[in-house]
């Protein structure tokens, strides 16, 4: 048994050249988890300590780091663990069920392929394996590797014993190398793929073993929607744009949780203008908290081409944006969604009835975010939307709010494996 | 004839790299202000479009705030047009080897009569106005038909300095370019002393005449040849043929110096500008264009030294808005103005293609239109 921490940033988070390197770390956490078992209740005191170590001003510009503070406190997993494996599960103990006894393993090791495009995401995938009490194999995108490093950092200080890093190997390749993404899924009994749909079918395509389970998130987009008891309540209007506005900013829209679209539901007699002075400011402002520090040359000369089109293809298309590519508002009217552009361009749509648009959806939408004033429609907009395939529907300004069910589907559960012991004995 | 076409006669009749910064700066101004009153008054999507711009163009004293469009824009089809259909004497389709969806832009009369203008009072700047044998490195009948391509387009501009024309590569029965030796030995014989001019797309130079001229021991003796191309080297890249290697191989089977081999920038979109490396390397804006690098972070021109992506402007275009063109390129600015070689304005090097991002997580976003 290890009784502490010997293991440094370095050895945890590795640019790797040979399938070798992958397959022999595999193995060696495969050994820790028969060796050492680890309770949820101990993976998450250390990631309450893990978060506290990130409450760091050096990581304070950190895109996502707000909400890694957040979803690494006890207050947050507890519930989650709780729902998901239930109540009593928190310790690792059997829980008796009629004669039978209940108790979650893990599956053992799960490799981890996150989105290049969200900069927490290598960790967010960890934490879910780690919980369930596997090791965690993940595939750290290019130029992600700097950040998870930062942060992994910090867990290795929290993590005094080495229980949790033990079971932690971070890999950096460029995508392209195929023998190391095979040996990865060959070295794994779990997998979490979170990406677009070519990365996923990619992914999927690689020699996995045959049990091994895969939990896929793949491309989405989500819908912001307003009633117009909301947009045109003037007491209101304020707060609904910073919501919005925040759920845009966040991971620069470039999350499946990030609205792309916003359907506003017309009200005769009543314009939009006013509304769309407020979310004007409330672009600006958020702006202005938090300007962009860099940006690919591909997403401005897409925000650019996305102005350009809007405009011209119908001389009714209004577009508010300023002389850079720090955000857009293109403004029309319809119920089909837009081509999603990215980079902080918000399209918002006037629409008759908000069942219109919801209507159309085929399961590519994952979260609806609603500003709505009135309840009843937003009950009946939360079971239409259900029936087309979204998976979340919550109120504008928590559409990046990380719990389970995420994309419909358990975050933690999937990767544990619930064992029925029957005793002989009795 | 719009006011504005007078001027830019005018300045298709001054030498191209004379003007300093200022003084482009304000002929340029004052006219692309009035072609965008007129591609207000002709379209009224693009009226919607600058409409919208912030900052009014009129108040604009900068060309850099003037609206811009990004050139993926003209890859509508039917093209954005600022005339009548039977005002269209021909249509340029872009090579499109990035995108697969071709630029297509319309040209009247006067814009047509304007490209070869522009790519006459570029070229003359760089290898005097004698007319001398050219040859082609491409095949025949690329410039012929309403539809004409960015290969025919550039092989077009440089007529004007034709004596007489010499295509060397035929289409063999699949399809595939053939080197016509015999043509090229001919237009070689006896020409020692004789100023030639060569022209043929990079990759097409590479693969169809320096190799199968090096595989066959070919070379010949044209110390007085010029050689331009185009057309990138995006094609080249998964041959890892590097521009001095390319120089140096060239000029060997032409047996020339590899300082006669000018590389030049040009796109159908900008008809009528191309931006050929100058001795010392850098590519200049013509008194009728120029070229702004902006920051991606903040669309604002670079300073001296920086990077950024590359806006095209040119006066030249009336039948299209073509005047203002955001390009998918890279360029670095070295100095916005005293290149050794005696040109005005901006010097710049282009840096490739933006670059396409990794392939993305769930950014990586799909729906569908209904």
């Amino acid at each position: 048994m290890h009784s502490m921490n010997t293991l440094s940033i370095t050895d945890i988070v590795k640019t790797v050249d040979s399938p070798a390197e992958i397959s022999a770390a595999a193995a060696r956490m495969r050994r820790v988890i028969s060796e050492e078992e680890i309770s949820p209740s101990e993976v998450i005191a250390r990631f309450d300590s893990w978060a506290k170590n990130l409450d760091a001003r050096e990581l304070d510009d950190l895109p996502g780091i707000a909400f890694l503070r957040m979803w690494l406190r006890r207050g947050t997993l507890e519930p989650i663990v709780s729902r998901e494996l239930g109540s009593e599960s928190a310790d690792g103990r059997w829980i008796q069920e009629g004669r039978a006894n209940l108790r979650a393993f893990p599956v053992g090791v799960v490799g981890h392929w996150p989105a290049g495009n969200v900069e927490i995401q290598p960790i967010l995938s960890m934490t879910c394996a780690l919980l369930g009490g596997n090791a965690a194999l993940v595939r750290i995108p290019s130029g992600l590797a700097e950040l998870t490093r930062a942060l992994m950092d910090k867990l290795v200080q929290s993590d005094t014993d080495g229980r949790l890093i033990r079971r932690i190997f971070m890999v950096s390749f460029k995508h392209e190398r195929q023998d190391l993404q095979a040996a990865m899924a060959q070295a794994v009994d779990g997998a979490m793929i979170w990406g677009g749909k070519e990365a996923v079918l990619q992914i999927r395509a690689l020699p996995f073993p045959h049990w091994t389970r895969l939990a896929v998130f793949g491309p989405r987009i989500s819908v912001a929607a307003m009633d117009a008891n909301a947009w045109t309540n003037p007491e209101e209007q304020q707060t609904w744009c910073l919501r919005l506005a925040r759920d845009v900013w966040q991971f620069d829209q470039q999350a499946c949780s990030s609205p792309q679209v916003l359907f506003l539901e017309k009200r005769p007699g009543s314009s939009v203008v006013p509304f769309l002075s407020c979310l004007q400011r409330a672009f600006e402002n958020e702006n202005r908290a938090h300007p962009r520090r860099m940006i690919p040359a591909v997403l401005t000369s897409t925000i650019c081409g996305a102005r350009a089109s809007w405009l011209l293809e119908n001389a009714e298309h209004r577009a508010v944006f300023p002389a850079g590519p720090d955000w857009t508002l293109l403004l029309g009217s319809g119920s089909d969604i837009p081509e999603p552009v990215q980079g902080k361009t918000l399209t918002v749509l006037e629409v008759d009835d908000l069942r219109d648009a919801v209507s159309k959806w085929d399961g590519n939408v994952q979260t609806l975010g609603l500003g709505m004033g009135d309840a009843e429609k937003e009950k009946e907009l939360a079971v239409l939307a259900g029936k087309r395939g979204v998976d979340r529907v919550v109120k504008l300004g928590r559409m990046h709010v990380f719990v389970s069910p995420w994309d419909g589907v358990d975050l933690i559960r999937p990767m544990v494996r619930i064992v029925r012991h029957v005793s002989s004995t009795e | 004839m719009r006011p504005f076409e007078d001027k830019i006669d005018r300045l298709l009749s001054v030498p191209p790299y004379a003007q300093s910064p200022e003084e482009k700066q304000a002929s340029l101004l004052e006219i692309f202000k009035e072609q965008l009153n007129y591609g207000c008054e002709c379209h009224l999507g693009y009226k919607n479009f600058i409409e919208h711009w912030p900052g009014d163009y009129r108040n604009a004293t900068h060309v850099a705030d003037l609206p811009f469009l990004p050139v993926g824009i003209l890859k509508t089809n039917p093209p954005l047009s600022f005339v009548n259909q039977d005002q269209i004497k021909r249509t340029l389709t872009s090579s499109a080897t990035t995108s697969q969806t071709p630029s297509r832009v319309v040209l009247d009369s006067p814009t047509a009569r304007r490209m070869t203008k522009g790519v006459v009072s570029i070229v003359r700047d760089f290898i005097g106005s004698d007319r001398r044998p050219y040859l082609v490195v491409d095949t025949p009948g690329l410039q012929a038909g309403e539809e004409m391509g960015a290969r025919g387009a550039a092989i077009q501009g440089l007529q004007p300095f034709a004596s007489e024309t010499t295509h060397c590569l035929r289409l063999g029965e699949q399809g595939e370019l053939q080197l016509e030796l015999d043509k090229i030995k001919s237009f070689a014989q006896g020409r020692e002393d004789t100023e030639l001019l060569v022209y043929g797309f990079t990759f097409i130079l590479w693969n169809h005449l320096v190799k199968p001229l090096e595989a066959a021991g070919i070379s010949f003796h044209l110390p007085k040849v010029r050689i331009f191309h185009s057309g990138g080297w995006k094609r080249l890249q998964d041959q890892a043929v590097e521009k001095s290697v390319f120089n140096d191989r060239l000029a060997q089977v032409f047996g020339t110096s590899p300082d006669r081999i000018v590389d030049f920038y040009g796109m159908v979109e900008t008809v009528g500008v191309i931006y050929p490396d100058c001795p010392a390397g850098n590519k200049h804006g013509p008194v009728f264009g120029d070229v702004i690098v902006r920051d991606p972070l903040t669309l604002k021109p670079v300073a001296a030294g920086g990077r950024g992506i590359v806006q095209v402007c040119s006066v030249l275009p009336t039948s299209f808005p073509g005047h203002l063109l955001l390009t998918e390129d890279m360029a670095q600015v070295l100095a916005y103005d005293g290149c050794p070689c005696g040109r005005r304005g901006i010097s710049f090097r282009f840096a490739g293609r933006i670059p396409k991002a990794e392939l993305r997580g769930c950014g990586n976003l799909e729906t569908k239109r209904s």
